[in-house]
């Protein structure tokens, strides 16, 4: 996983970059990388990059990083893992490139050397990396098409800052506090702050699937060389048979999945009692290795329906996994908060199950392993494919009635006060139905705009909505149009829900413990290989042939399993701790409250410094 | 060959004008025509050709004081043959550029000086701005305000510093002492319009700690260059704090003069907070003498973040005089060439052109 760093005074008039802040946001990213410290510096003096490792493949010295290419012309610092490494190393070494390490990190020098920007394209993994050109005299960065790996960026018109988390950037000293009104709209819209925004002005994310380039004349706006509508709207122009999901959703996933298992440690498996783990836990036996699966529990959920331990153990059991069964309770929980609260990068609703999912695996000696997560974004598996495309037919139509929405929530809190109180989202129906994104923001936003002006500053909202421009950021996900209903649904939960929560969330939650998550299911190529038969997942379909992919087959009991709450004692713990005082409840305010609660933690690191 | 790029630059006032921004876009424009072969067609508000000379590849258009009579010429040049680019030189004639710049798909450049762009402009340059192809900010400060009011994406706001013009080399600090008539008192200096309404320079600051200065036995005078209607409450201010004697206004000196007030000086002080880059620091400082400001603004980009100058707290501003004037004095030489090093001409020209490099890459 490793934690990368760096500064380049790439403006003439700018000071040469500092050591000690080089190495204050190095090593604010320890966790990331236990295994080793490096840091470089260009022979101007101008750049230096900075790593932490958490070695995986090539644990040798010779893996260490930053590392530089034979004739010193090109330096890397890289966070990821490249799956299709052995192939393009290959392919390399056929063209005369000589290799001095086994890592995967060197594959890079050699294919930026060859192709320069355009290497991206070559790359399958999770990665987010910087390498200083010194011929051209700059830096190129570059971070994957799912935006897996974080990358953050801060320039401030003289020097150009980069590191794996915000919090590092920070810790460094140089760069402004100064809140960013889009961050904090954007955090209590969805309860992650969207990129490329972070809670600061200064800081921004260098968008998934994008590069960019920086030199003496400045940085360049960040280019996009993937996109998930693009494969999607391309998928839909060669629609494939319902007869041919089954057959290509196990090919694919299977292929992702031994991808994923590259490593020169072992790698373990998340187990729930759902289908996306237990069939990636099928699917890696055929890579022939015994595995470990790891299953959390909760004391508060023993021998209730809601315990996924019992169905886990059938599956660990059907595909010949050791099994680690983890108990959770209250008491560890509380006992965690500060530490949660401290890891998590940028605020976030979510990422208390994977904290603990990760502490375990650790405990039992793990530094890999591989997360179902993104399975019901590639698959149709949430409410939302069947919701969204629902309200928007429903309700559009009167949303294109010019004010109809907003008078629509004026009725209906007025003449339902209930309605508001339990349910303030259902309000916005009417208003957020006329556009895909606005009905994708009904299902999945935590606030609507219109209740923001209850708790934030009324200067904030208004800045941070227009900073932020929503509507905007939802039809650019959406272009070009990915041409289905299932489509249009999985572009926005990958470009928002994924992107900003699920994969930030496994990124400093694992990353807190030195682990490495690995993601099958979110994966690019799949996504490309799977795009013409995905307009086809709707009504459980996809889920379904997930569950058929392993041979044999996940068991009925889990592939008919209702998804249940996974999350619920966490929700139930987290509301108690950021209540604590009986405020009253309604659906969904357990996630509002703790949203409070973790905005306010946030926001006194900013107040802090 | 190719035909060269054209640029239509909208100005205030360049070529035969006095002032610090006329003088800025004399420097950019002439970078572009000299290094980078651009044809500049300049259309002024103010100022005719008269004391510099526009360089090889540009044309300055005669004056339009009228604002109607502005809008039309500008218009009218740029409905023209067609230029590549449109340079708005002052964020308040970002509205005009942005028109001009339509007619015939030209792109759009915008210059931000400094406290013109701290607050949020009118609602049509705020518009207009959104739409820029690149922006010059002259520091840091000022591109982080403009990105404040401005969703316009980071990367489109570069940094280009004013330079400082090769006039200002240290010399004969002896000779400067006797021709200004100072003996062995500590000389501390400040450059700046007195300007009664915005009352940002400072000058008051260092009146309101001389007192303390002077009371650590030392002998201290503190000259104030630069006019301007707030002169006499600055006069009454160094009469209530006893130290009427100690202060001395002098004036506008002219552009000839003040190489050799800075020379004289032995440290140049400017407690201000409203520059845009704060080009007198330069200017003192490639002088031979040493400078010292608040962090405010883009005082912070002309010290270098205390690389060049020195950056003081504004609570304890005494204190920190008093050990710049009780520390060594540094090398003249030396401070001078780290000040071209990186605000001199040369780098001005490379930064310039490297920036029509960037512009070229993009079309």
């Amino acid at each position: 996983m490793c934690g990368i760093n760096g500064i380049f005074a790439y403006n003439p008039a700018a000071n040469p970059p500092d050591e000690a802040e080089l190495l204050r946001t190095r090593d604010a990213m320890a966790a990331r990388g236990p295994d080793g410290a490096g840091a470089w510096w260009s022979d101007d003096r101008r750049c230096a990059l900075g790593h932490r490792r958490l070695a995986i493949i090539d644990t040798s010295a010779a893996g260490a990083q930053p590392m530089t290419s034979f004739d010193g012309s090109l330096t890397v610092t890289f966070n990821g893992e490249i799956y299709n490494y052995p192939e393009l190393r290959r392919a390399l070494e056929a063209e005369g490139a000589r290799f001095r390490s086994r890592s995967d990190t060197e594959v890079l020098l050699h294919l930026y050397r060859r192709e320069g920007a355009a290497m991206v394209k070559r790359l399958r993994g999770m990665y987010a990396f910087a390498i200083h050109d010194e011929a051209r005299g700059g830096v190129f960065l570059a971070r994957d098409p799912y935006g897996i790996k974080p990358l953050y960026v801060a320039d401030d018109g003289w020097t150009m800052r980069f590191a794996s988390q915000v919090k590092a950037i920070l810790a460094g000293g140089a760069v402004s506090f100064e809140p960013e009104p889009a961050g904090i709209v954007g955090f209590h819209l969805f309860g992650s702050v969207p990129e490329p925004f972070t809670l600061y002005r200064a800081i921004r994310s260098l968008p998934a699937g994008h590069t960019q380039w920086i030199d003496a004349a400045g940085s360049r706006e960040p280019r996009p060389f993937a996109s998930i509508a693009a494969v999607l709207a391309e998928g839909r122009r060669r629609a494939g048979r319902a007869d041919e999901v089954a057959a290509r959703v196990r090919a694919a996933v299977g292929a992702s999945v031994g991808a994923h298992l590259l490593a020169d440690v072992e790698v373990g498996v998340f187990l729930s009692a759902g289908i996306d783990s237990g069939a990636i836990l099928g699917l890696t036996r055929e890579a022939g290795q015994s595995r470990r699966a790891i299953t959390l529990t909760f004391d508060e959920f023993r021998g209730t329906p809601a315990d996924e331990a019992p169905l886990a153990v059938d599956i660990a059991r059907r595909y010949g996994a050791e099994h680690v069964v983890r108990s959770v309770g209250r008491a560890e929980f509380e006992a965690d908060l500060p530490a949660i609260t401290a890891a998590m990068d940028q605020p976030s609703i979510d990422g208390v199950n994977t904290w603990f999912v990760a502490k375990s695996a650790r405990e039992v000696g793990l530094k890999v392993a591989l997360s179902g997560v993104g399975g019901d974004e590639l698959l149709a598996g949430y409410p939302s494919f069947r919701d969204v495309p629902r309200w928007r037919r429903r309700f559009g139509p009167l949303a294109a009635a010019p004010g109809a929405g907003v008078l629509a929530r004026r009725i209906l809190a007025a003449a339902a006060p209930r309605l508001a109180s339990d349910n303030p989202k259902a309000l916005g129906l009417v208003e957020h139905s006329g556009s895909w994104g606005g009905a994708y923001l009904l299902r999945r936003g935590l606030f609507l705009p219109h209740e923001l002006d209850g708790f934030l500053d009324r200067e904030i909202v208004r800045d941070g909505l227009a900073r932020l421009d929503i509507d905007g950021r939802f039809r650019a996900s959406l272009r070009p149009d990915p041409g289905s209903d299932v489509g249009r649904v999985t572009a926005l939960e990958s470009a928002f829900y994924l992107r900003n929560q699920l994969l930030r969330d496994a990124d400093w939650a694992g990353m807190a413990h030195g682990l490495e998550i690995r993601t099958p299911l979110v994966d690019y190529a799949l996504l490309t290989e799977l795009a013409s038969v995905l307009p086809r997942f709707g009504g459980g379909v996809g889920k379904a042939a997930l569950a058929a992919a392993p041979s044999p087959a996940l068991p009925d009991s889990v592939a008919a399993r209702a998804k249940t709450g996974f999350e619920v004692p966490v929700r139930q713990w987290m509301r108690s701790t950021a209540e604590s005082g009986g405020a009253r409840t309604s659906r969904g305010a357990g996630a509002r409250s703790w949203a409070h609660f973790v905005f306010g933690r946030a926001a006194a690191t900013g107040r802090a410094a | 060959m190719s035909a060269p790029v054209r640029l239509l630059a909208l100005v205030t006032d360049a070529f035969g004008a006095p002032g610090g921004i006329a003088q800025y876009n004399r420097d950019f424009l002439t970078a572009l025509a000299e290094d980078a072969g651009y044809e500049v067609v300049i259309l002024p508000r103010r100022g005719p050709v008269g004391a510099h000379s526009p360089a090889r590849g540009m044309t300055q258009l005669g004056a339009r004081p009228g604002r109607a009579g502005y809008v039309a010429a500008a218009l009218r040049a740029a409905s023209g043959r067609r230029f590549d680019f449109v340079f708005c030189g002052h964020l308040y004639a970002a509205s005009l550029a942005f028109a001009a710049a339509r007619l015939r798909r030209s792109r759009l450049l915008i210059q931000l000086h400094g406290i013109d762009a701290w607050a949020p402009p009118r609602p049509g340059a705020r518009k207009a701005f959104a739409r820029a192809d690149l922006v010059l900010a002259v520091s840091r400060f000022t591109r982080a305000a403009a990105l404040g009011w401005s969703a316009l994406a980071p990367e489109r706001i570069v940094v280009v510093p004013n330079t400082v013009r090769d006039v200002f080399v240290p010399g004969d600090r002896q000779a400067a002492r006797v021709a200004l008539g100072f003996a062995d008192e500590a000389v501390l200096l400040s450059v700046g319009r007195l300007d009664g309404r915005e009352r940002y320079k400072g000058q008051d600051r260092v009146i309101d700690v001389l007192p303390g200065l002077i009371a650590g036995g030392r002998r201290v005078a503190y000259v104030v260059a630069g006019a301007g209607d707030d002169r006499a409450r600055l006069e009454s201010l160094a009469s209530e704090r006893g130290v009427a004697d100690a202060v001395r206004f002098v004036g506008d000196v002219g552009e000839d003069g003040l190489p050799l007030l800075y020379r004289a000086a032995d440290l140049f002080v400017m407690p201000s907070t409203g520059e845009g880059f704060g080009i007198v620091f330069l200017e003192a400082m490639a002088c031979g003498t040493p400078a010292l400001g608040l962090a405010a603004g883009g005082v912070p980009d002309a010290l270098a973040d205390g690389a060049l100058g020195t950056l003081a707290p504004a609570d304890r501003l005494g204190e920190a005089i008093a050990a710049v004037l009780d520390g060594p004095r540094p090398d003249p030489a030396a401070l001078s060439a780290a000040v071209a090093e990186r605000f001199g001409r040369a780098p001005f020209r490379r930064a310039v052109a490297r920036l029509a490099e960037r512009l070229g890459e993009a079309a």
